[in-house]
């Protein structure tokens, strides 16, 4: 795949992302099986209690959930990228 | 089907920890001479378009949904080894920078997601391809079988990491069924994506295929 395909798919999947994390997801009232089995049982969440990021939920404060989702998107690839460099960088010293 | 920080009790966390440690340094070893610059680039780019895959939620009328895990995906386009390592990396990052996935259940997550969903899912992928004998119809068939099984047993697997506690007693008979139920049913769309990506690449990009 030719990368600037990718970074157009990567692109679109971005920009459409919004509709179906949070615009439909939120119309369903979005829930996963893991979600069922476990109020079944009554476990607890703790994501809240002990939660360490600003970004929670690919959420970004301050900016509206739709836009944030698309920024968090973005950090997430970023970060993904920068560990592949350093990667890159470590297989690269090792010869 | 990532498991939230609080559902786990502290020896399952540790042994699944454990778990994920130990097949690491194996799929490393078993990899230790292909992390060249262009293996390492396929990683990264896989598990970014994964990422994002993944924030797209499959919205289903009446609640119960999912979204794509990817991980027979990943296996099928390299190998189950370097499959983990794709895996591991999108695990990492929702945990990490979005608290998607617990911390403490990190471990967890990456047996389920990385380590049965891709073997699973490659399994059944080069069965085909070999009983077709490298058929290209066999190999889409396979996909579909690996996406949608992987699916499948990795969500029985988080019905059995939930459903072992020691504070509860029957609870496996609960968490089990609703797990295979729904991941057997919704998992045909991961099925149906798998073998549609895998489709495109065959014939569009057919050296980015490597399993």
């Amino acid at each position: 795949m030719k990368i600037k395909r990718y970074w157009i798919l990567i692109g679109i999947l971005l920009i459409i992302s919004p509709i179906f994390g949070i615009i439909l997801a939120d119309m369903v009232g979005y829930h996963e099986p893991l979600d069922v089995a476990a109020e079944k049982l009554g476990l607890q969440d703790l994501t809240e209690q002990m939660n360490w990021t600003p970004f929670l939920d690919y959420t970004v404060p301050g900016i509206p959930d739709e836009i944030g989702y698309i920024i968090a998107g973005l950090i997430g690839i970023f970060v993904i990228f920068i560990i592949g460099y350093i990667l890159q960088y470590l297989a690269g010293r090792r010869k | 089907m990532h498991i939230p920080d609080g559902f786990l009790d502290p020896i399952s966390c540790a042994v699944t920890y454990l778990i994920m440690i130990v097949y690491g340094v194996y799929a490393y070893l078993k990899t230790k001479r292909q992390w060249t610059t262009e293996n390492i680039s396929q990683i990264t780019v896989l598990a970014s378009a994964i990422f994002v895959a993944q924030m797209l939620n499959w919205p289903i009328p009446g609640g119960t949904s999912l979204h794509f895990v990817g991980g027979a995906l990943a296996g099928i386009l390299m190998n189950p080894y370097f499959g983990f390592f794709i895996m591991f990396l999108v695990l990492f990052v929702q945990c990490i920078i979005f608290h998607d996935g617990g911390i403490t259940t990190l471990g967890a997550n990456v047996l389920n997601m990385a380590i049965i969903d891709v073997l699973v899912g490659y399994a059944l992928y080069k069965l085909m391809s070999k009983l077709g004998k490298e058929n290209k119809n066999y190999k889409l068939i396979g996909a579909f079988l690996g996406g949608w099984m992987g699916i499948t047993l990795a969500g029985i697997a988080a019905g059995i990491e939930i459903g072992i506690s020691p504070n509860f007693a029957y609870t496996l008979s609960v968490t089990v069924p609703v797990m295979a139920i729904w991941h057997f049913v919704l998992g045909i769309i991961e099925g149906l994506i798998t073998a549609a990506v895998l489709a495109y690449l065959l014939s569009k990009a057919p050296h980015m295929v490597k399993g």
